[in-house]
């Protein structure tokens, strides 16, 4: 190896050591992984202690990423194409693959340990193996696949397509498709409910598409604010992020009716609640803040900074250990 | 007179639809500012009427319906009275805040090469006196599609964007005059 690459991995190896030493330890507050897109960076944040307590390296523009339960962090960069594994504590690339195409959105399946990456650019998802990141299949799906997630119980994947204007909806086992469901104009963000309905947000048509993923059935749309991005869950209700709004939609989940709307700052885009399922989280992309949330009073908490444009798209948050 | 990079020259021209459905992969942003010694009740009185874009040195003229209501729209013509256009749409309006916001409903990738494009222009007073002129942007590049040409790429998205700022906030310093210190 040169001499100069050497070092540079020395700096790099020592700077993550310091970062991971300023790691308190015995956090027990869920840690958001938030991709900057503009800044080439994810931001590590410590939700209870409102403090910034890492910021990686990630070259290519990340903005999908997806945090497994037991703490494996994939980021999605696409201008490079390339899907990374990191680890969460340090922040290290474990694995990194290049993707021909466009990736973007990300969704782990714990139970099979593979990864589901859309490609925008080329109507498919791709299968990864998590471990090794290798692609071990591709999903037919409609134009400019963006947003997936998988259920709960781990049986449905969902895709949005979103010049489309459909979600399809696969057997995660069999990878067969089961519905291929028209929903608004352009759905852009989804997500499984605990109870196992599926919200899609409706980028063109500001609003929401409530899917049966056992029958196919539309089972409610819901108006939001304008430009709805990204959907999740917690006491009760659905949190929807208006992009162009700067506010976030809460939609009651036993009247599926818009109950109100919280200011955010500019440009929220990624949302995603606590483990506890009490706190919603929603990055500001123009103000490099991210907005904490009270589920049950919709008041927000605090705002914490991050890196230059943050997206985190995904599953970004990961339970507090004790 | 920046007109340069206004009016993008392009070897692509027509190759592209203007209502492309997709976009490209890093939506950008950018924000110019400018300090002015006039106060900004004076400055907001000369820019922040959506229907008076004559305070930047390539609008040529404006046309539009609705004033400073929401939705209301204008179409821009660049340079002169055949110039290119620009058609845009009212989002957010504060006299209050001395704030607008818009976005492009339509314009050729070869006259500003961006889609998706929304934008603020916002006086705020300036410590010590005068004003802070901020406009700031957020889109995507020209090329909705997969590698991008270099004219249509993020930075030359960025380039123009911010050329277009530049020209019209260095205008208002020529207009109201710098601060003293």
């Amino acid at each position: 190896m040169l001499w100069w690459l050497v070092l540079a991995r020395l700096r790099l190896d020592a700077t993550l050591l310091i970062l991971a030493l300023a790691a308190p330890s015995g956090v027990a507050g869920d840690i958001a992984y938030v991709t900057c897109q503009n800044g080439n960076t994810l931001s590590v944040l410590d939700l209870d202690s409102g403090r910034e307590i890492a910021r990686w390296s990630v070259p290519g523009q990340p903005a999908g990423i997806a945090v497994s339960a037991n703490g494996e962090v994939f980021t999605v960069a696409p201008d490079s194409k390339t899907v990374r594994r990191h680890a969460h504590d340090t922040g290290a690339v474990l694995a990194e693959v290049r993707l021909d195409g466009g990736p973007m959105g990300i969704a782990h399946d714990p139970q099979r340990d593979r990864l589901f990456v859309s490609d925008w650019y080329n109507a498919r998802t791709w299968v990864l193996d998590a471990v090794s990141l290798e692609v071990i299949g591709e999903l037919p799906v409609g134009t400019a696949p963006a947003g997936l997630d998988l259920s709960d119980d781990g049986r449905f994947l969902a895709i949005a397509g979103r010049d489309a204007n459909q979600v399809y909806i696969f057997e995660v086992d069999s990878l067969e498709l089961r519905h291929q469901l028209d929903v608004g104009t352009r759905p852009f963000g989804l997500r499984f409910a605990p109870d196992g309905r599926l919200f899609v947000s409706n980028v063109g048509s500001n609003d929401v598409s409530v899917l049966d993923p056992v029958s196919g059935g539309l089972l409610a749309t819901v108006p939001v604010g304008d430009r709805p991005y990204g959907v999740t869950f917690a006491a009760g209700r659905a949190f929807v992020s208006n992009q162009y709004e700067d506010t976030v939609s809460v939609i009651s989940l036993d009247q599926l009716q818009h109950e109100a709307k919280i200011a955010v700052g500019e440009y929220p885009e990624g949302i995603d609640s606590t483990a506890d399922r009490q706190t919603v989280v929603v990055t500001n992309w123009f103000e490099n803040t991210v907005t904490l949330i009270d589920a049950n009073t919709l008041s927000v908490i605090k705002e914490l900074q991050t890196g230059d444009g943050p997206r985190a798209f995904g599953d970004f948050l990961l339970e507090g250990k004790t | 007179m920046r007109r340069s990079q206004f009016l993008m020259l392009s070897v692509a021209a027509g190759m592209f639809p203007a209502m492309a459905l997709a976009h490209g992969p890093t939506r950008q942003k950018t924000k110019v500012t400018v300090v002015v010694a006039a106060e900004p009740g004076d400055v907001w009185a000369a820019i922040g009427n959506f229907q008076d874009m004559s305070w930047h040195p390539v609008v040529h003229s404006s046309t539009g319906e609705g004033a400073n209501a929401i939705d209301a729209t204008r179409v821009l013509t660049l340079g002169d009275a055949d110039g290119r256009t620009i058609s845009e749409v009212l989002y957010k309006f504060s006299d209050e805040k001395m704030s607008y916001s818009y976005r492009i409903t339509e314009v050729e990738v070869e006259v500003l090469p961006v889609t998706n494009y929304s934008s603020h222009l916002t006086v705020k007073p300036r410590d010590g006196g005068g004003s802070l002129i901020e406009w700031r942007g957020a889109f995507y590049r020209g090329f909705p599609n997969n590698d991008p040409p270099e004219h249509l790429n993020d930075e030359a998205a960025i380039v123009a964007v911010n050329g277009v700022y530049q020209a019209g906030l260095d205008a208002l310093v020529a207009r109201f005059g710098a601060p003293e210190a």
